[in-house]
């Protein structure tokens, strides 16, 4: 066969499969979602080298005095290495330990307890500082004010306003995804590669540290990495349990420069970007530790891993369960609880006088209760309009074979790789020198929050569109369907699972916002997370305790739906 | 929904190029299915044949080559002509069996004739036509996630015949069945594609299905057709060496042509022997290889010749050998025969019994030593 029939030039009217106008259609959508993420960093690399006026733009002289400047604050730089390495050692560990417990021993209410593990998650590192604040500061935490009673003493047992505390809260509530990510890693392992052990005369022991350990290390090796990544950039728990008692790191020195009059921009960009250039690195690290080190035999393959007999190990490991939901769920909750109910926070029962003033502020009161419903408002507005438009960019990427596709994926991943703090710091200073008036507006959050989540919904809804084999749909178009008429009975239907779900993660995740928001909110245009922390900062703990848990509960009830909706689904899909 | 009437089913590609970037999937194919044929592309994975079936179904857009249907052109790159799979009226079975898991079995069936806005008494009745044809008529209200492969097979079958189509594609359809269902299924196929009359094209990597249900087989190698004919062709003729090694199976002896006659040849093979050989062609040149089907050698202990078999040895060939190894495989027994160009397979049925390290005579006319091309 030669190529005289071909280049086959510009296709006509009987071609419906048209390159041009896909590949056009393609082009516009990326260009936009550059623009969205790409925009803010430009932004914020211009404004980090500009030596002049800060309050310019663009630089009237640029210069590297910014990042030279960085090593005045190595203090900054050192407190948060030390917190984010002491976060990640205390959540790989309680991560493996817990999802080794969780996924290889016979313990009563596995599955229960694996759904509750992933609770502090939702419950944010926030509304999680917030807690550990109340339980565990010095003189009147609930926790040390119990010792001072028990051991009749007058020193304290923990400070929260520490790096240690900062790294625990962090490492609580941030550190989930090292329990998910070691989990995933254990349950792709075949039990047959044990088994072989086994079988060859080695003994259970010897199994588990010949064979297991060296098995699951790049797994929870990358897993060290993915967390030291989070924790740098983490901002909830460092503002809350550092900045009281001066002690920064450096998101809270980003917010701190921020602040500042004048705002010192330069020097938040500079730190921004030095955060980001360690972050990517990290993140680099990690994808090559999950490719090079992941053996062949460790497959993408869910498999039901044996569970070992453990003997009396088991209730050691089980009581670790329990104490990791008390202290991460349980406690936090009575606490912000009973202090939500509570005029002033105490925990002696003599001296509580409950009240339902702080809920009656929080939903009545003018600047509060705006707050409340703009998240809410945010929450379903950008879940809904979110995933039509991420719908539409997966099924660019995934389905269409518009050359370009995979440039599509990774812009849209890209706002995974820049902590969310910096992100919110491009953001404003783009968005304050555009001539678009939507600076401190409902609508600048909105298209905040759709750029941010994107990696979010996009993984979503991929993981279920890859799910639904392509025959579903090219079946629907040989019997005779149209395009529309497939999608709206075959593709629609067989997606609503997976389009369920990205919503409620979408709205999850605005609800509970607080990075980008914090920078972006104005007078007329407040959420909720910010909400809590203003009210935390003009020493109203009580109400930022019924702020926390309104936010919660309404997590939490998406969580459930979503919950819902997927055992629904579940058995309906192959 | 305008669908066009492809009544009579013929199936035309002519000189059809698939490529995909860089690599070229289907490389210049040409073949015709006359109407109410079966016809079968039978290759290893990545020979081109599911891409050719796709390709007519309008899956794949090719790069060259013209398709038509009834008669008309359903792509041809010299037209600039690619109609959408959808008004091509035809039908498909796939791999996967792509049964809806969202619907119910009669929702699954009635797809095609609701496509087709067939009024709703009609659709009751295809539907019940088609689910009796499957054997399927008692599962019509299940929902489809609740059926076995070999259901889920059925009620593909019973989707894709709903709404009359003048052509019917297969892809691969029995892969994903286990050994016992699939030959079951073999021989409904078979029933069934004789009672509808429709024009059919079936892929599949299996040459035992091909063989069992074609009226012609497609033997496709790297993209290229090797031999187009029907099974018994395929089978005693073939015509390559790929497809005496992939249809069935078949010892490959190389050796040089030495007289020529009117079909019959004389080939020599190491160790001095000549084999009589038959040439469907003239060869070219004297380097040559024979084909000789595994189950057509004969077997007989040395110097009992004249007593078994009654085979002709003055014009058959008999090579003396040795047993080297004696596998038992139940339906029926190979051998690895030593002789002095090599080694020969041999299957016997399960009462030819010798002993391993036995002097054997092996026979087979010259009809069943094929000449291959190249």
């Amino acid at each position: 066969m030669t190529t005289a029939t071909l280049p086959i030039p510009q296709p006509r009217r009987h071609f419906t499969w048209r390159p041009s106008g896909q590949g056009v259609a393609t082009l516009l959508i990326t260009l936009f979602c550059a623009a969205l993420v790409g925009y803010p960093i430009v932004y914020l690399v211009a404004e980090s080298l500009n030596t002049g006026d800060p309050g310019t733009f663009p630089p009237e002289s640029l210069g590297l005095d910014n990042y030279t400047n960085l090593i005045d604050d190595s203090r900054i730089l050192s407190n948060t290495a030390f917190v984010a390495c002491l976060a990640t050692v205390m959540a790989v560990v309680l991560g493996f330990l817990v999802a080794w417990t969780l996924t290889r021993t016979r313990l009563p209410g596995r599955a229960y307890l694996e759904r509750l593990m992933q609770l502090p998650y939702y419950l944010t590192p926030l509304v999680g500082a917030l807690a550990w604040a109340i339980l565990a500061s010095p003189k009147s935490g609930f926790l040390n004010q119990l010792w001072h009673f028990v051991a009749r003493t007058d020193s304290d047992l923990f400070n929260i306003y520490s790096p240690w505390g900062i790294a625990w809260v962090m490492a609580l509530f941030e550190g989930t995804v090292a329990f998910v990510m070691i989990g995933a890693a254990m349950k792709s392992m075949d039990p047959s590669l044990e088994e072989s052990s086994r079988v060859l005369g080695a003994g259970k022991w010897r199994t588990m540290l010949r064979i297991t350990l060296p098995l699951v290390t790049p797994g929870v090796l990358g897993a060290a990495v993915f967390v030291f990544a989070e924790m740098l950039g983490s901002f909830a728990a460092a503002l809350v349990l550092g900045v009281p008692g001066r002690f920064f790191v450096i998101t809270t020195a980003i917010w701190e420069a921020t602040l500042s009059f004048p705002p010192d921009y330069g020097r938040a960009s500079a730190l921004g970007i030095a955060l980001f250039g360690v972050m990517f690195c990290s993140l680099t690290l990690y994808r090559w530790i999950i490719r090079r080190g992941t053996y062949a035999t460790i497959t993408g393959k869910a498999f039901r891993p044996r569970p070992l007999e453990m003997g009396a190990i088991t209730w050691l490991l089980f009581a670790l369960c329990c104490f990791y939901v008390l202290v991460a769920v349980a406690l936090p909750l009575l606490a912000l609880l009973l202090t939500s109910f509570q005029r002033f926070a105490t925990v002696f029962v003599s001296q509580m006088q409950f009240t339902l003033a702080n809920y009656q502020t929080a939903v009545g009161y003018g600047a509060v209760s705006s707050a409340l419903g703009n998240s809410l408002l945010l929450g379903v507005s950008v879940a809904t309009i979110g995933v039509v438009v991420m719908a539409v960019l997966v099924w660019i990427i995934y389905r269409s074979r518009v050359p370009g596709h995979s440039l599509v994926e990774y812009v849209v991943m890209f706002p995974q790789a820049v902590p969310r703090m910096v992100f919110g710091l491009g953001l404003l200073w783009a968005w304050l020198n555009i001539p678009i008036p939507i600076y401190g507006t409902l609508w600048l959050l909105a298209l905040a929050y759709f750029t941010v989540m994107l990696p979010l919904g996009v993984r979503t809804l991929a993981g279920v569109v890859l799910q639904v084999d392509k025959s579903l749909e090219e079946c629907a178009r040989v019997c005779g369907a149209s395009w529309s008429y497939q999608l709206r009975t075959v593709t629609l239907p067989l997606l609503r699972p997976g389009i369920i779900a990205a919503w409620l993660l979408l709205f999850i995740a605005c609800v509970r916002e607080l990075g980008v928001s914090i920078f972006l909110v104005g007078p007329n245009a407040k959420v909720i997370a910010p909400s809590i922390v203003s009210a935390w900062i003009s020493s109203s703990t009580e109400l930022s305790a019924a702020l926390a848990l309104i936010q919660s509960a309404a997590v939490f009830i998406a969580l459930i739906v979503l919950l819902r909706a997927a055992r629904r689904y579940s058995g309906e899909l192959p | 929904m305008k669908t066009a009437t492809n009544a009579d089913g013929r199936i035309e590609v002519s000189d059809l190029v698939v490529r995909y970037g860089d690599a070229t999937a289907v490389d210049g194919v040409s073949f015709t299915v006359a109407r109410g044929e079966h016809v079968t592309l039978l290759g290893p994975s990545g020979c081109g044949k599911t891409t050719t079936l796709r390709a007519i179904a309008g899956l794949e857009t090719p790069s060259g080559g013209s398709i038509r249907i009834g008669g008309q052109a359903v792509y041809s790159a010299a037209e600039r002509r690619n109609v959408p799979a959808e008004k091509r009226g035809i039908s498909m079975v796939f791999q996967s069996y792509a049964v809806w898991p969202h619907m119910s079995v009669f929702d699954n069936v009635a797809y095609g004739l609701r496509v087709r806005k067939t009024p709703r008494a009609e659709i009751a009745a295809q539907v019940d036509r088609a689910l009796g044809l499957v054997q399927m008529r008692n599962f019509a209200d299940r929902s489809a996630s609740l059926l076995s492969g070999g259901q889920q097979q059925r009620v593909a079958l019973a989707r894709a015949i709903a709404f009359s189509p003048s052509v019917l594609l297969f892809d691969e359809p029995l892969s994903n069945l286990d050994a016992k269902l699939r030959a079951e299924m073999r021989v409904e196929l078979r029933e069934l594609q004789r009672r509808l009359d429709i024009t059919s094209v079936y892929v599949t990597h299996d040459q035992e299905e091909a063989l069992a249900i074609s009226d012609r087989v497609i033997v496709m190698h790297v993209g290229g057709i090797e031999q187009i004919g029907s099974p018994e062709d395929i089978y005693h003729r073939p015509k390559t060496r790929f497809v005496a090694d992939f249809v069935g199976s078949a010892n490959l002896i190389g050796g040089k042509v030495s007289a020529t006659g009117n079909g019959e040849i004389n080939f020599g093979v190491a160790g001095g022997l000549t084999l009589r050989a038959w040439a469907s062609h003239p060869p070219r040149g004297d380097e040559a290889t024979v084909a000789v089907r595994t189950a057509l050698i004969g077997l007989t202990v040395k110097g009992a010749e004249k007593a078994t078999d009654g085979a002709d040895m003055d014009t058959g060939n008999a090579v003396p050998g040795t047993i080297r190894t004696r596998l038992f495989c139940g339906d029926f027994i190979q051998y690895v025969v030593d002789w002095a160009a090599g080694q020969l397979i041999v299957r016997r049925p399960p009462t030819d019994l010798f002993a391993e390290g036995a002097e054997v005579t092996a026979s087979f006319t010259p009809e069943h030593c094929v000449l291959l091309e190249g």
